[in-house]
C-alpha cells in the first residue's frame, strides 16, 4: 500500500455558524474503488462530499489529492484537479441534447460550427463508449428518462476528464431496476482505474457495490471498513448509534382516551406512486408517539394528510372520535390539530412578515383576533408580546421579519403560535432540524410539556435519538407502513436501525 | 419619494433666478413668478398673452399643435413649411407643440397654448372637438382647424380641395397600370380620404374604364410597418400601380421592391424610391398661414371655412416620376389646364355607387358641402367603409 | 441535507474562508422585498436625469435650467398645470392600486391597458344603449359597469392561471389586444357617431354621460374614486382580515395553504378587485375626460401605471405620489417644447427620470456587504 490515497480528508472541520456539520473527519479512499459514505440524512455525508467538489470549503482541516495537499476554492478548481461530482438534483438544461449539455460551458473554442459540434458529439461517444455508458447523445434531455438523465451527468464528468466521481444520494431517484443498471456502470469505472465516491442511506446498496464503507453520524466518523468484513446488522447499529444519556424526562401519567385513530390509511403521492400504505395508527391523550424512518418512506405525505394539506385514498381517519370526510386545513385546525411542519420557513412561515403576522397565521379567523372583517390589531399585538416574552423569542421588534431571526427562535415562534392555540394534537415534523444543541432542548421541553397536559403528540423525526429519547411509544415506518412498533420500555435501538432499513417486516408485536 | 416635489420646487427657484438674465423667449412662460397670476386662464389670449416681445411689434403671437414631427417629409412636414413661410412673411416666430395624440391629451395642449397666443392652428382633422372646446373658452383667440367641419365664432377650418390633384393622379394610373388592378392604402374612412379615392376613381376611369381599385383601411395616419402590410396586401392582389392616403413613404419602398408603381401623399416623395414613383396630390400651406395671420392683424379675419385649391396654389401636383412616359405626363398636364382655367368640375353627374345606385345626375355637380360630407364609394371601387 | 439548510439559514456564512483576505472584498446581493432603501435614492436619482439631460439640453443651445423651470412650472407652477397633471394621475393611480394588488400576491398582472379599456367600452354601452339616462341613474349605472368589465376582463387571465396553470403574463398581455381590436371595432362600427363623418369615435356624452368637474377645469369627479380608492387599498392590507390573508400569500403561498386560505379564490378575488380598478380607471376618463370612446382613448395608462406601481413598490402612499409624478411628468414634458424644443426632448426627460428612478429603485434592493 505505497500508493497514495486518491483523495485524504485530515481532520476536516466545517461550522455553520454554531452549527458543527462535519467535526474532524479523517476520510480516504484508495485508488479504484467504490467507497460508500454512509448515513442518516443531516449525518454530515453531503457536506464532505460538497468540500471536495468545491461548494464549500472547510473551516480547518486538510484534503490530499493523490498525495498532494491541494487547496480547493471552487467547482472549477475541483474539476481542475479530476474531482466530478453528480449533484442528487441534475444540473441539465432541458431542451438541449445530451452532447449540447456535456460540452456547455467549454472555453476552449470560440467557433462552434455544425462540423465543431459533430466532432465533439464523436468525442462524447467515444467516452461513454469506454466506460459502457449509453446515452442517446443527440435527443435533447427532456425526451431521457431519470436514468439517461443520470447517465448524461456521469459522461459530463468523465468527458471533462475527472478520475475521481462523486455522486451524492445517487439513487435516490432511481427505479431499482435503474439502480441495478446505476451499480453495473460504476463497476465498469471502478474496472477502467476511477475512483467512485457515493453517499447513501441505504444498507443494502453499500453491500451490493461498495468494496470499502465510512459510516458517519451526526457530523462524525464512527468508523471505515472493508466491505467483506462486515454485514449489514453491524453497519445499521454503526448509523444509529448508541443511546446516549437520557434527558430529563418526567414519567407521565397513563395515555387516556384515543384522539387520533387512523386505519388502513392510503394515500397517493402524485405520478401514481403510492406514499403511504394500509397504515394504522393512535395517539392518545397525554402521550407522545414517535414515528422513526428513512426519509421518503412516507413520513411527509402522512403529516400532510393529517394536516388537512394532502387528500387520502383509501381508510379511515378520526380525530377526537370524529371521523373526517375529507381533508381540509379548515378541518384540522378546528379539529384541534397542531402542526410544524418539516421546513419551518418554507411552509410554516411567511419569512419577509413579521412576528404578529406569522403568529397570526392559523388563528386569525378566530373572534378574539379579527371582528367584522376586521384585524383587532392592538389585541393582536398584546397577545403578540405575550407570546414572545412567555417563548424566549428573542427580536429585535414585533414587526421584525421573521426571516431575520435565527433557525432556534423561529421554531419557538412556531412552536409557540401552535401551542398557544391549545391543541388536542400536535403532529410535529423533524422539529429540530437544523437547531443547536440549546434550542433543540427547548423544543423538546416543550413537546413534553404538551404530553403532561394531557396533550398528543406525532413526533415524525429521522433523528433516531430523538424519537428514543421523547416517545413513549415508537413506531418505524418503511415503504409507506408502519413495519415496527414498540413501547419505550422495549425499545432496541438495534431493531429500530434494521426496521428503519427494512430489514425486517414483521412488525413487533409489545404491547404498549 | 415624496422629497422629488420639495427638490423640484427648490430646483424651480434656481432655475427661474437663473434664467431670468437670459430672458429671451422664456418670457412667454406664464408661471407664477414671472406674472404673479397663477392663472391667467379665463378671459384668455389677446391682452395676457401679448408678451413683451411681441407687444412692441403689434404682431399676435401664433402657436401650431402636430400630430406628427416635421422629419415625417409629409402631412407634418407641409404644416411646417408653411409655418416657416408664414414666419418670414411676418418676422415672427411661432410656438410649435408636436406629436401630439388626437386624445384628450391635444385639449390641454391646445388650452395651454390658448392661454399665451393670439392664434391656435390645430392641422389634424382629430383635433376637432378639442378645439372647439377649447375655443368656447377662450374667446379672444382665433382658432384655425385643419380638415374639420365643425366652427365657432372665433374657431375655423381649412382645407384645399386636394381631390382636383387626386384626379389628376388618377390620370397618370389609369394610364400606368397594366393588371388594371390599382391599389389604394386609406388612412381612416372619412369623406376626406373617401373623396380623394372617388376622384382618383374618376381620373383612371376617364382613361381606363376596366380598372378596378382596390382599398384597404390602415387606421393610422402614420405607421410604416401597418402601411407596408397594407400595400403588400394589395399587391399580393395584383396590383401593379399604388396609392396611399398617409404620411410615411412606406408603400412607395413596398411597390419599388415589387417593381410596381406607387405614389404617396402630401409632399413630393420622388427621393424615397425614384422609378417607381408615380406623382400624388401636394400641399402648399404658407400662403394661407401668412394670410390669415395677417387678416387677424388687420381685424379682417373671419370664421369662413376656406377652402384651397390648385387654382389658388393651396393644392398642388408633385412631378411624374421619372419613369413615366411623355405622353402620359402630357395628358396629365392638359387636365390640370383644364381644372386651372376652372373649366372642369371632378365630381359631375352621372355617379354611381357600388351598389349601382345613381348619387348623382347626369350634369349636375356636386357642392363643396356634399363633397366634404361625402360618405359613399364610387362603382368599380372594391373595398368597404364601415357604415 | 441538515447542513446545507442550516447553510442556507445561516445568511451567507457558507462563503467565509479560511484565511481573510487582506483587502475587505465587497459583495452585491440581490434582495428583492428589502424595504429600507435609502431615503435619498429617488433624489439622486431625479438629480442624475436632470444633470445628463442639461448636458444634452445646453449641447442643443438651450438653457437647461430654463427648460427644467418651464416644465415645473407647466406642470405644478400654474393652477391650470396643476389640474391637468392631477387629470393625468387619476388614471394613473387608478391602475397603479390595480396592478399593485396582484403583484401583492405576485400575480403578474400586466392587463391594466385591457382591463382600463374594457371599462371605458362598457360605460359607453351604457351611453349608446341608454341614452337618456337622468345623471343620478347614469352615472352610477356607468361606474358600475366599468368596474364590472374591468373585473371580467381581469378574470378572464385569473380562471386559466387558476384552473389550467396558464401563465398570466402571457395571457394578459394578450388580451390587451383583443380589448384594443374590440375598441377599434365599436368605434370605427356599431358605436360610431352618426353625426361624426365616420371618424372613429362614439357620440359625445351629454352633461347627464360626464362626471362633474372642478369648477372649470378639466378635473373631474374620478379624483375622488382615485383617492378613495388609494385610501381603500391601504386599510384593506393593514387592517383587514382580507388583507392579510393576500399579504400572507404574497409572502408565502405554501404557508397560506397551511393557514387553510384557498389561493385561487383569493387569485379570483384578486382579479376581479384589480381588473376593477383598471375598468374604473376607464369609465372615469371616458365620462370625466373625453366625453366619448374614441380610437386612441388611452396613451398607454394601463402600461405606465405598473412603473408608477412598480417605483412606489405597491405602497399606498408612494402611488399616489408616483402617479402624481409621472402625470406632471407628461404634463410638463410637453410644455417643454413652447419654448422650441423638439418633442424628443420631453421624452428624453421622461426616459431618463424613469431610467434613473429603475435603476436607483433596483439598486436599493442590493445589499452591499463586506466579504469576511
Amino acid at each position: 500500500m505505497n500508493e497514495p490515497h486518491a483523495v485524504e480528508m485530515r481532520r476536516i472541520c466545517k461550522q455553520f455558524g454554531a452549527l458543527v456539520a462535519n467535526d474532524n473527519i479523517d476520510f480516504a479512499a484508495k485508488p479504484g474503488e467504490v467507497h460508500a459514505l454512509l448515513g442518516e440524512n443531516g449525518a454530515g455525508k453531503s457536506t464532505l462530499m460538497s468540500m471536495l467538489s468545491g461548494v464549500y470549503r472547510p473551516t480547518s482541516g486538510e484534503i490530499l489529492i493523490r498525495g498532494r495537499s491541494v487547496n480547493i476554492r471552487s467547482p472549477k478548481d475541483a474539476l481542475a484537479l479530476g474531482i466530478g461530482m453528480v449533484f442528487q438534483q441534475f444540473r441539465l438544461v432541458h431542451t438541449l441534447t445530451a452532447a449540447e449539455n456535456i460540452v456547455l460551458g467549454e472555453k476552449s473554442s470560440v467557433w462552434r460550427g455544425a462540423s465543431w459540434m459533430r466532432r465533439k458529439t464523436e468525442e462524447i461517444g467515444a467516452v461513454a463508449e469506454r466506460f459502457g455508458l449509453k446515452i442517446p447523445v443527440e435527443r435533447p434531455v427532456w425526451q431521457l428518462s431519470v436514468g439517461e438523465q443520470q447517465r448524461v451527468e456521469i459522461v459530463k464528468v468523465l468527458y471533462r476528464g475527472a478520475d475521481l466521481i462523486l455522486l451524492d444520494e445517487p439513487t435516490s431517484v432511481l427505479t431499482p431496476g435503474e439502480a441495478d443498471q446505476l451499480f453495473e456502470m460504476l463497476r465498469q469505472l471502478r474496472d477502467a482505474g476511477k475512483t467512485v465516491i457515493l453517499t447513501t442511506h441505504k444498507l443494502r446498496e453499500v453491500m451490493e457495490i461498495a468494496d470499502r464503507i465510512s459510516v458517519m453520524r451526526k457530523g462524525r466518523m464512527v468508523g471505515t471498513m472493508n466491505r467483506y468484513e462486515t454485514n449489514e446488522r453491524e453497519l445499521a447499529q454503526l448509523m444509529v448509534g448508541r443511546a446516549p444519556a437520557g434527558v430529563m424526562r418526567p414519567a407521565g401519567r397513563p395515555p387516556g382516551k384515543p384522539l387520533l385513530e387512523a386505519e388502513g390509511l392510503t394515500v397517493e403521492a402524485g405520478k401514481g406512486r403510492t406514499a403511504v400504505r394500509d397504515l394504522s395508527l393512535t395517539v392518545r391523550e397525554g402521550e407522545i408517539v414517535g414515528i422513526a424512518g428513512v426519509a421518503g418512506n412516507g413520513q411527509s405525505e402522512l403529516a400532510e394528510v393529517l394536516a388537512g394539506l394532502r387528500p387520502w385514498r383509501g381508510g379511515t381517519i378520526r380525530v377526537c372520535g370524529r371521523e373526517w370526510k375529507w381533508a381540509s386545513v379548515r378541518t384540522a385546525i378546528e379539529s384541534g390539530i397542531s402542526h410544524v411542519p418539516e421546513n419551518r420557513m418554507k411552509s410554516g412561515m411567511a419569512g419577509s412578515l413579521g412576528i404578529v403576522d406569522n403568529l397570526l397565521l392559523k388563528t386569525y379567523r378566530h373572534p378574539e383576533r379579527s371582528r367584522f372583517g376586521m384585524l383587532r390589531s392592538r389585541r393582536n399585538r398584546a397577545w403578540a408580546r405575550s407570546l414572545v416574552e412567555r417563548f424566549d423569542v428573542k427580536a429585535a421588534g414585533l414587526d421584525t421579519p421573521v426571516r431575520q431571526l435565527s433557525g432556534g427562535n423561529q421554531q419557538k415562534l412556531l412552536f409557540a403560535r401552535e401551542v398557544d392555540r391549545d391543541p388536542k394534537l400536535m403532529i410535529a415534523v423533524h422539529p429540530t432540524q437544523g437547531l443547536d444543541i440549546g434550542a433543540a432542548e427547548s423544543v423538546h421541553r416543550l413537546l413534553l410539556e404538551l404530553r403532561a397536559a394531557g396533550r398528543g403528540v406525532l413526533l415524525i423525526s429521522e433523528d433516531l435519538d430523538e424519537v428514543m429519547q421523547l416517545s413513549d411509544r415508537m413506531l418505524v415506518m418503511f415503504g409507506g407502513t408502519i413495519v415496527g412498533e414498540m413501547s419505550r420500555e422495549n425499545a432496541d435501538r438495534e431493531r429500530i436501525g434494521l426496521y428503519m432499513a427494512g430489514l425486517q417486516d414483521a412488525p413487533g408485536e409489545e404491547a404498549s | 419619494m415624496l422629497w422629488i416635489i420639495p427638490l423640484l420646487v427648490v430646483l424651480a427657484a434656481c432655475g427661474s433666478g437663473g434664467s431670468g438674465g437670459s430672458g429671451g423667449s422664456g418670457g412667454n412662460s406664464g408661471g407664477p413668478a414671472s406674472t404673479g397670476s397663477p392663472s391667467s386662464g379665463e378671459s384668455g389670449g389677446g391682452d395676457s398673452a401679448a408678451a413683451p416681445g411681441e407687444e412692441a411689434s403689434g404682431k399676435p403671437s401664433v402657436a401650431f399643435v402636430y400630430i406628427g414631427t416635421p422629419g415625417d417629409g409629409g402631412w407634418t412636414y407641409e404644416h411646417d413649411q408653411g409655418r416657416k413661410y408664414m414666419e418670414e412673411v411676418h418676422g415672427i416666430k411661432a410656438t410649435v407643440v408636436e406629436n401630439v395624440p388626437e386624445s384628450a391629451d391635444a385639449e390641454r395642449i391646445i388650452e395651454e397654448l390658448a392661454q399665451n397666443h393670439d392664434i391656435v392652428i390645430t392641422t389634424s382633422f382629430g383635433y376637432m372637438d378639442q378645439t372647439l372646446s377649447v375655443a368656447q373658452r377662450y374667446p379672444d383667440v382665433v382658432f384655425l382647424h385643419c380638415g374639420g367641419y365643425k366652427t365657432a365664432d372665433n374657431m375655423t377650418n381649412y382645407f384645399g380641395k386636394n381631390y382636383e390633384a387626386s384626379y389628376l393622379t388618377g390620370i397618370a394610373a389609369g394610364k400606368m397600370t397594366k393588371s388594371n388592378i390599382i391599389g389604394y392604402v386609406g388612412a381612416f374612412p372619412i369623406p376626406e380620404v373617401i373623396y380623394n379615392i372617388n376622384a382618383f376613381k374618376l381620373g383612371i376611369e376617364s382613361v381606363n374604364p376596366d380598372a378596378v381599385v382596390h382599398v384597404v383601411w390602415s387606421n393610422t395616419w402614420y405607421d410604416p410597418t401597418v402601411e407596408r402590410q397594407a400595400a403588400i396586401s394589395l399587391l399580393d392582389l395584383g396590383a401593379d400601380v399604388l396609392l396611399a392616403y398617409q404620411d410615411s413613404p412606406a408603400t412607395i419602398q413596398a411597390a419599388a421592391e415589387r417593381g410596381a408603381l406607387a405614389g404617396g401623399n402630401d409632399s413630393d416623395m420622388t427621393r424615397f424610391a425614384p422609378e417607381a414613383y408615380l406623382t400624388n396630390p401636394t400641399w402648399n400651406w404658407g400662403p394661407y398661414y401668412a394670410q390669415a395671420v395677417q387678416e387677424v392683424m388687420d381685424g379682417t379675419w373671419t370664421n369662413e371655412p376656406v377652402s384651397g385649391s390648385m387654382g389658388d396654389g393651396m393644392v398642388g401636383l408633385a412631378p411624374l416620376g421619372p419613369s413615366i412616359p411623355d405622353d402620359v405626363k402630357e395628358l396629365v398636364e392638359s387636365a390640370k389646364e383644364q381644372i386651372l382655367n376652372g373649366a372642369f368640375d371632378v365630381f359631375k353627374g352621372p355617379l354611381v355607387d357600388q351598389e349601382g345606385t345613381l348619387r348623382v345626375e347626369e350634369g349636375r355637380v356636386l357642392t363643396l358641402e356634399e363633397i366634404l360630407e361625402m360618405n359613399w364609394f364610387l362603382k368599380g371601387i372594391e373595398g368597404k367603409i364601415p357604415q | 441535507m441538515n447542513g446545507k439548510a442550516a447553510a442556507a439559514g445561516m445568511d451567507g456564512d457558507a462563503g467565509s474562508a479560511r484565511r481573510r483576505p487582506a483587502v475587505p472584498r465587497l459583495r452585491f446581493e440581490f434582495d428583492p422585498v428589502r424595504t429600507g432603501s435609502p431615503w435619498w435614492m429617488p433624489l439622486a436619482a431625479v438629480f442624475a436625469a436632470l444633470a445628463v439631460c442639461a448636458v444634452f439640453i445646453a449641447a442643443g443651445g438651450t438653457d437647461p435650467l430654463a427648460v427644467y423651470k418651464k416644465m415645473l412650472t407647466g406642470a405644478f407652477g400654474t393652477r391650470f398645470g396643476l389640474t391637468e397633471t392631477l387629470v393625468k394621475a387619476i388614471p394613473l393611480l387608478l391602475c397603479g392600486i390595480g396592478v399593485s394588488i396582484a403583484y401583492r400576491i405576485s400575480f403578474w398582472n400586466i392587463g391594466a391597458e385591457g382591463q382600463f379599456l374594457a371599462g371605458a367600452m362598457a360605460a359607453t354601452a351604457v351611453t349608446i344603449y341608454m341614452p337618456d339616462l337622468p345623471a343620478v341613474l347614469a352615472l352610477p349605472l356607468m361606474t358600475a359597469a366599468g368596474i364590472a368589465a374591468g373585473g371580467l376582463w381581469g378574470l378572464l387571465t385569473a380562471l386559466p392561471r387558476a384552473y389550467f396553470q396558464v401563465n398570466e403574463l402571457i395571457s394578459s398581455l394578450m388580451l390587451n389586444y383583443i380589448a384594443l381590436l374590440l375598441l377599434d371595432y365599436v368605434v370605427f362600427g356599431p358605436w360610431r357617431d352618426p353625426g361624426g363623418l365616420n371618424f372613429p369615435g362614439s357620440p359625445m356624452f351629454t352633461a347627464d354621460q360626464s362626471l362633474p368637474a372642478f369648477g372649470s377645469t378639466r378635473l373631474h369627479f374620478g379624483l375622488v374614486f382615485a383617492l378613495a380608492a388609494a385610501l381603500l387599498y391601504a386599510f384593506t392590507f393593514r387592517h383587514t382580515r382580507w388583507g392579510y390573508e393576500l399579504r400572507l400569500i404574497g409572502a408565502n403561498p405554501e404557508a397560506a395553504r397551511n393557514a387553510g386560505i384557498s389561493l385561487n379564490k383569493h387569485l379570483l378575488l384578486v382579479m376581479l378587485a384589480s381588473g376593477g380598478l383598471a375598468g374604473l380607471a376607464g369609465m372615469a376618463e371616458v365620462s370625466g375626460v373625453a366625453h366619448r370612446l374614441m380610437y386612441g382613448i388611452s396613451p398607454g395608462y394601463g402600461y405606465t401605471a405598473i412603473i408608477v406601481a412598480w417605483i412606489a413598490r405597491l405602497h399606498p402612499v408612494g402611488l399616489i405620489v408616483s402617479a402624481f409624478l409621472f402625470g406632471g411628468l407628461i404634463v410638463g414634458g410637453y410644455s417643454v417644447q413652447t419654448l422650441g424644443l423638439p418633442s424628443a426632448t420631453s421624452e428624453m426627460l421622461q426616459g431618463a427620470v424613469l431610467f434613473f428612478l429603475i435603476a436607483g429603485a433596483a439598486f436599493g434592493m442590493i445589499r452591499i456587504r463586506r466579504v469576511r
